[in-house]
């Protein structure tokens, strides 16, 4: 099982590629096309989501769950149903707290949440595809005993609660151009997904360190 | 039998607490004063042992004529209004520090203060907070010192009903023209003559009121049958709101001021019959520079006040004017300027136009602006031995001055002394006794003078003077200023309030822990800290003006996460249930509703920039099924389907859930009825059915308690008898409410019902006993009940009170009819109902483990739940108050701190006393 070989240095190493994707996309929304998160959010989270799509499906894919019946091309199949799903899910879900639905919102909220899809139902659709009890695992933390899925929750959360938090500022009445939807949320999600790449590995570790004063 | 008395007594307790705090608290911070409804009447003088003026009636042979208590002064008053008119808008740039470009745009009036400096003057008026425009038109009118809250009889009128100088003029025979904003015409609804209101509702709207009124004042100055003219422009005010203060459109704003007035004065100079007319440009108040008013900032308060009169004063007057600041006008001419008080205006346009000065006026006539007139020069009082000396003007004036203040010292202290026998609240005795010793002391030396039938001296001027200005600043005490201490200590009250209330919850909860399982205690205490934390989020968001403007909006978002990880504990313990999706889809619909209202709520609030256009474009919708039947016949033909389904439903679980036989007829009947009746209402507009649907909701209260007490519902179950007595309280008070909400409510209601539904099977499924409280929802359910609150188009402030409501069913007006009523409709669907329904939270659940509960612990579970909900709507409201507390010097304290307080001072003691009926009724 390739799984148990992991540590702390690889899922660090890996996530730092996921960040370095998201860094693309924004040094090239920048520079190629000088538009940043501000002054046009749509566009840019194109580009994000375009970047970070490849990077996450691609990673997650050789971390898949069954190695011996599914085969990497059926894993990235997995990621690529996954996108629009996982979409639709966080559309919905951001609609229920608050989000606005007038058209003119339409391609930042749909251009959002594919890129909360990549945070989130992207990386577990790949590495788990349908199996339901591995879902409910990770969602209950009942047994964290797999080092993927440290890998795959924390930072998952981690974008949610960020993105939970970024709405706060929004209905401040302080008249800046990133209170609007959805540039804050995605700040707050980016931030978070950030900050729970980097505790993943921490947990990793001391999850490692403790099964091993176990076994000893 | 113990813990049923204890929920009775700890709500009761906890009931009389906020109480406490709350008056405690609102009497520090909510000033208030009582309307009188007296008139002033020009026979008073007379009547009365009024010291003043023995002379005047033996002298003047027409004092069966005289309109007044005073002779008029100058013959006509033109009163121009520019709304937040600044003080450095009129007077000179080279008083200020820096000349900014909205300096020196309204060079006419300043080119009359240079050149004609003996009969026009430029005083900085001191306003008053607060500096909104209807109270500011009101202290103008009135003379007093309006406070948040005024105690009044007018209910939902605005108009005027303390007497003010318009009632005057309009009592004594004189005719008054008004143009301009249309809040004259809300607050003199039958006074003037001739009016030309226009909407000032349209902040964006620069123009449509300033260009009426310079459309009709020309035509108007040339024509003699006006005893007073009042315009009153707006442009300036919005120009401000929108643009802020140093902006092109202020600029551009000033100068159209500018050349209207200089067109005034250009024919008021060549028509003879405006040489008696006096001027007067003013501010209702001020602004700052954002184009903000409403606070008591130095900003907001300093405008202006302009006075000019045509024909030419005695160059004496020079010396009646306060040695003042002057500064070097555009030509080059010295242009001086002096500071009044706002306060004094009324009484001093009073005893211009000669008229009884009104009767709760607690202002001084202003010397300056007395003086700017011809007749105070004029002898008015005999008898001549007065005047030996007829050059000295100054002396003839100081004598019209004496008396004028005089009489209007005898007018304050009559208000004085009748306001302090009628008023709830009065004035602290000692400074009463202060101010009486300064009145009889300068009566006494007024009469001596009249004794030794010499001249009045400078020294009663002063000692008049003094009694009205030490007057004033006790007024401003009482009326303008906030009590800190006792708002400190209402504050202590309420945090011990939730000391004890969090004592009793957790004495409560150890308890009902004794009778569990030991394993479930982390998981209930998780749930615990998660409401709590929840709580706290709320309560903090408080603390900023946007986040109570939000509110509803925050609340719905709150309970959307709490919905959102219900979902998620779903999926960890089994599959999604289809009421956690239903939930979701239902607090969508919920938020649709409340940002429905938002715009409405700001078009009257100022300070709410809500674009409505970003946010909830559906107008598309509409435009798809343009054309056919049934869009227009939807919206009439829902609301009765929708009726239709919650009689059907009512009936329903009414007939399968309540046991006793006579009971469940009784109140399926009654509620057929009701709901028979509102369908005739809305089909017919009868206002008989309204009537009958509240008489049965009346009736089936009461019964319930009878029945109650007579222990006719005590049959069966306990789960059983809890959860029939719950339906049978709810079907007794949804139709009245149902009715009031108007055709949103049915469907409001099948959303309450429904979400209701949803919260109580989505309940925590780690919990093994389904009847055991669960914190989330009793959180969901106050989220909830926030949410209904702001989907049914309430918001608090008082505009945000649907008026309408209060009117169902009644034509005609009756203060304590109307008031439960609006009550009933603004807290009906967000206290009363989610309270009575609460039981329902302990009972409903599948009928399996609750069988053969032990009643102790129902009663236990009960218990916990409504001290939790009382505790919840505690925490939140003790946290406004706090911020009301911090922010009361804040701009926007009386257009949304403040009433947001007293909503929610409102809402906890309903609260509590429902919670108290609730124990009595269930336990």
């Amino acid at each position: 099982m390739r799984k148990a070989e992991i540590g702390a240095t690889t899922a660090l190493a890996l996530h730092s590629l996921c960040a370095a994707g998201l860094a693309t996309g924004y040094w090239l929304s920048h520079s190629l096309y000088s538009s940043s998160l501000i002054t046009d959010p749509a566009p840019t989270l194109r580009i994000l989501t375009v970047c970070e799509a490849p990077v996450v499906i691609l990673l997650f894919s050789w971390l898949r769950r069954d190695h011996d019946r599914c085969s990497f091309i059926k894993a990235v199949a997995r990621g690529l149903i996954g996108l629009p799903i996982g979409a639709l899910i966080n559309a919905f879900g951001t609609i229920v707290l608050g989000a606005p639905v007038g058209l003119k919102f339409w391609p930042a909220t749909i251009y959002w949440s594919m890129l909360m899809s990549l945070f989130t139902f992207v990386p577990a659709a790949c590495v788990f595809g349908a199996s339901k009890l591995d879902w409910q695992q990770i969602l209950s933390y009942s047994k964290p005993s797999n080092i993927v899925d440290y890998m795959l929750s924390v930072p998952a959360h981690g974008a949610i609660i960020g993105a939970w938090l970024g709405a706060w500022p929004m209905p401040l009445d302080w008249e800046r151009p990133w209170q609007e939807w959805p540039i804050c949320v995605t700040y707050g999600a980016i931030a978070g997904h950030l900050i729970g790449m980097l505790f993943s590995p921490v947990l990793i570790f001391l999850h490692r360190r403790h099964i091993r004063t176990k076994t000893e | 039998m113990r813990m049923r008395m204890r929920l009775k007594a700890a709500a009761a307790a906890v009931l009389c607490l906020h109480c406490l705090g709350v008056y405690l608290f609102t009497r520090g911070f909510l000033l208030t004063r009582t309307e009188l409804s007296a008139f002033s009447l020009p026979s008073d003088l007379l009547q009365a042992q009024a010291p003043c003026c023995s002379e005047l009636p033996s002298t003047t042979n027409q004092d069966q004529d005289l309109p007044g208590w005073t002779p008029p002064t100058v013959e006509r008053v033109l009163i121009l209004i520019v709304d937040a008119l600044r003080f450095d808008f009129v007077a000179p740039s080279s008083l200020f520090q820096k000349k900014q470009k909205w300096m020196d745009r309204l060079p006419s009036l300043q080119h009359l203060a240079s050149t004609h400096p003996s009969s026009s003057r430029i005083f900085k008026a001191i306003a008053d907070p607060p500096t909104t425009s209807l109270q500011r038109l009101k202290a103008l009118t009135t003379g007093g010192l309006p406070t948040f809250i005024d105690v009044g009889n007018s209910f939902a009128a605005p108009a005027i009903q303390e007497d003010n100088w318009i009632h005057q003029l309009v009592h004594t025979g004189r005719r008054v023209v008004m143009m301009g904003d249309d809040t004259w015409t809300q607050l003199f609804p039958h006074h003037f003559n001739h009016s030309y209101p226009y909407p000032s509702f349209n902040v964006k709207d620069l123009h449509t009121v300033d260009n009426g009124v310079a459309q009709h004042l020309v035509p108007w100055l040339h024509r003699q049958d006006w005893d007073v003219l009042i315009g009153h422009f707006l442009g300036v005010d919005h120009a401000g709101h929108i643009f802020g203060v140093d902006s092109q459109p202020m600029v551009q704003k000033l100068e159209q001021i500018n050349a209207i007035l200089q067109n005034v004065t250009d024919i008021m100079n060549s028509q003879k019959h405006l040489e008696n007319t006096m001027l007067i440009v003013m501010g209702d108040h001020a602004q700052t520079l954002n184009g903000d008013h409403g606070g008591g900032t130095s900003e907001e308060v300093e405008t202006c006040l302009f006075a000019w009169i045509p024909r030419s004063l005695p160059s004496s007057i020079s010396s009646i004017f306060h040695p003042s600041t002057c500064g070097l006008g555009l030509n080059g001419k010295n242009i001086c300027t002096s500071t009044m008080q706002q306060l004094d205006f009324a009484v001093s346009i009073s005893a211009l136009l000669g008229i009884p000065f009104p009767f709760g006026s607690i202002g001084r006539v202003n010397p300056e602006l007395y003086a700017l007139s011809p007749g105070s020069w004029d002898r008015q009082w005999l008898p001549a031995s007065f005047y030996e000396d007829p050059s000295s003007d100054l002396k003839m004036w100081k004598n019209n001055y004496a008396h004028v203040l005089c009489i209007n010292s005898w007018q304050v202290k009559r208000y004085i002394d009748s306001y302090s026998a009628t008023s709830v609240m009065g004035f602290p005795s000692d400074d009463l006794h202060y101010i009486t010793k300064l009145y009889n002391e300068a009566q006494s030396r007024w009469s001596d003078s009249k004794n030794r039938s010499c001249k009045p001296e400078n020294g009663t001027i002063d000692e008049f003077s003094d009694f009205l200005l030490s007057f004033a600043t006790l007024a401003r005490s009482a009326w303008t200023e906030f009590d800190m201490k006792l708002m400190v200590v209402g504050l202590g009250i309420f945090i011990i309030s939730i000391i004890f209330h969090l004592f009793v919850f957790e004495r409560v909860q150890s308890l009902s822990n004794v009778y569990d399982n030991k394993t479930q205690k982390s998981s209930n205490h998780l749930q615990i800290y998660v409401a709590f934390l929840l709580v706290a989020v709320r309560a903090v968001s408080f603390l900023s003006n946007s986040y109570i403007l939000a509110e509803g909006r925050v609340a719905n978002f709150l309970l959307a996460t709490t919905a959102i990880g219900s979902i998620r504990s779903s999926l960890v313990y089994g599959k999604i249930k289809k009421h956690d999706l239903v939930f979701l889809i239902l607090i969508i619909l919920i938020r649709f509703g409340i940002e429905k209202g938002m715009p409405k709520q700001a078009a009257t609030n100022p300070f709410l920039n809500y674009d409505s256009g970003s946010d909830f474009d559906l107008k598309w919708l509409p435009s798809l099924f343009e054309g056919h039947d049934f869009v227009i016949l939807l919206p009439e033909i829902s609301p009765m389907i929708i009726l239709f389904l919650l009689s059907f439903l009512s009936c329903k679980y009414i007939t399968s859930t309540v046991h006793s036989r006579c009971i469940k007829w009784v109140v399926t009947v009654g509620t057929m009825l009701s709901y028979l009746f509102i369908a005739t209402f809305w089909l017919s507009e009868r206002s008989f059915a309204p009537k009958m649907v509240y008489v049965i909701g009346l009736s089936l209260f009461v019964l319930n308690f009878v029945l109650r007490y007579l222990g006719i519902l005590e049959k069966g179950e306990t789960v059983q008898r809890l959860r029939s007595l719950a339906l049978v309280m709810v079907s007794a008070w949804s139709p009245t409410i149902l009715i009031l909400l108007g055709k949103q409510g049915p469907f409001v209601v099948l959303v309450c019902i429904i979400a209701g539904w949803s919260i109580i099977s989505s309940k925590n499924k780690g919990l093994l006993d389904d009847c055991k409280m669960d914190p989330i929802s009793v959180m969901q359910w106050s989220l909830l009940a926030i949410c209904l609150f702001y989907q049914t188009g309430h918001w608090c402030t008082f505009d945000g009170l649907r008026y309408g409501a209060a009117f169902i069913g009644f034509d005609e007006f009756k203060v304590v009819r109307q008031a439960i009523l609006l009550f009933v409709d603004t807290f009906g669907i967000s206290h009363i109902l989610p309270i009575f329904s609460l039981p329902f939270l302990v009972t409903i659940p599948n009928s399996s483990s609750s069988k053969g509960r032990d009643k102790t612990v129902i009663f236990l579970n009960l218990t916990q739940v409504y001290l939790l909900y009382g505790l919840i709507t505690a925490i939140t409201t003790t946290f406004t108050v706090l911020c009301v507390a911090i922010q009361r010097r804040h701009l926007m304290v009386w257009g949304l701190f403040a009433p947001k307080y007293v909503f929610d001072a409102i809402g906890l003691l309903l609260t509590d006393v429902l919670i108290c009926v609730s124990a009595l009724y269930y336990c």
